[in-house]
């Protein structure tokens, strides 16, 4: 099957939206591979349409749907009595308001545990400038504190561990990670060949199972 | 959301808010279909208004047969339009709907970068002033398949021609509108 420029120009609409068989869709390629003009036309409106597409719609003047409505069903009264006065509660039954009242409560709850507000015996020095800014302060100390705590028991258990059972250390040949070929792309110094080769994947691994270990020394060192 | 059959059904039955609810769903759709043929924001609004008088006018005349509630909508603002453009043809000057073409569209930006915003807005003024020199059967398939994305078989029932014929016109309306842009000095990405 072979296309000719008309033909291109008539089913140019099918290809773009993969109306074409297989064979009409190689012989197409196969001649806007060859002739420039049928292969720009192609592009130009390639991109039309993905731009036509992704334009997004006018805003439609504010005042369109009342004025059909006035034209219409004409002027509607507004309403009276209770009506007139609970007639906003309408909007706070919308999904919407309540997600965001939702989402509002949440953060809330989590900015006042942060503050340290006590919700149980709320005060109001709670909501001085000042005491917010101590009790903030005072939260990202102990964070601060506890992490640095848990970094040093890690440490602990580690060096107990290595004098403790220091022939784990002396591995045979065969258990010992393959030395590093000059032929292995990316493949970076290990600790055995680098001592201050920062990569500690293997002790993080090795660690692992004293975890339990690591709590229960914490504990201990927590007692007073 | 309540089908629009059954809207439909309340308001032949007098419920006012069931049309309110027709109006506001619609609304948008008919006043960019309005406005991409005729490149008049005023115009567009008029006519939206006379489309939505004229199906408030016609309502008990709709059966579901015709289709969805949508497309009869969209068949009846075309006829609008096309009795519109055959009206005001002999006032209508090619050259003076460009001069006209003065005020930015306003758009929704969804989020995007101003730079982006303001690129759209500018093939936006670029494509109305191209689809402006479209003939009118073109205009209104290139319209109602890559700007309002309807498919063919509800561009075939608008129309009320076959869908080869819906297939053709599409297909010569983008090329055209192609060259057109091209000759504008605007290429597609």
């Amino acid at each position: 099957m072979i296309f000719q420029c008309e033909q291109i120009e008539a089913r140019l609409s099918d290809y773009l939206e993969g109306a074409l068989l297989p064979g009409e869709v190689a012989a197409f390629d196969a001649h806007t591979a060859t002739c420039a003009k049928c292969h720009a036309l192609t592009a130009a409106v390639r991109g039309l349409v993905g731009e036509m597409h992704a334009l997004e719609p006018v805003a439609a003047p504010m005042n369109l749907v009342p004025a059909i409505l006035d034209q219409t069903i004409g002027t509607r009264k507004s309403p009276g009595g209770w009506k007139a006065w609970f007639g906003w509660t309408r909007a706070l039954i919308q999904p919407r308001f309540a997600y965001g009242t939702l989402t509002v409560l949440v953060t809330a709850a989590v900015v006042s545990q942060a503050l340290g507000i006590q919700w149980r015996t709320p005060t109001v020095a709670d909501l001085n400038p000042v005491n917010m800014y101590r009790m903030v302060d005072r939260q990202a100390h102990l964070v601060y504190s506890r992490g640095a705590k848990f970094v040093g028991d890690m440490r602990v258990v580690y060096e107990i561990r290595s004098r403790l059972q220091p022939d784990l250390e002396d591995e045979t040949p065969a258990q010992k990670a393959p030395a590093t070929k000059p032929s292995d792309p990316g493949r970076s110094e290990t600790p055995e060949t680098n001592p201050r080769n920062p990569n500690h994947a293997r002790f993080v691994g090795n660690a692992t199972p004293n975890v339990a270990s690591l709590f229960v020394v914490a504990s201990l060192r927590s007692k007073p | 959301m309540e089908p629009e059959a059954q809207l439909v059904a309340q308001c032949l039955q007098g419920d006012g808010s069931a049309w309110e609810e027709l109006v506001r769903r619609h609304s948008r759709r008919i006043f960019n279909l309005c406005y991409r043929f005729t490149n008049q924001r005023q115009e567009a609004e008029d006519l939206s208004q006379e489309v939505f008088l004229r199906v408030y006018r016609t309502l008990g005349s709709y059966r579901s047969t015709y289709g969805a509630f949508g497309t009869w909508v969209t068949s009846v603002t075309r006829n609008l339009l096309i009795d519109h453009y055959r009206r005001t043809k002999r006032d209508r000057l090619t050259d003076s709907m460009e001069d006209t073409m003065t005020q930015v569209e306003e758009k929704e930006s969804a989020g995007r970068r101003p730079d982006q915003v303001a690129a759209v807005a500018e093939l936006g003024m670029h494509l109305q002033r191209a689809l402006a020199k479209l003939s009118p059967d073109l205009r209104e398939a290139v319209i109602l398949r890559d700007l309002e994305g309807l498919d063919y078989k509800e561009i075939q029932q608008v129309l009320e021609v076959p869908e080869g014929t819906v297939k053709s016109r599409i297909n010569r309306g983008r090329i055209e509108l192609a060259r057109i842009l091209e000759a504008m000095g605007m290429r597609p990405n």
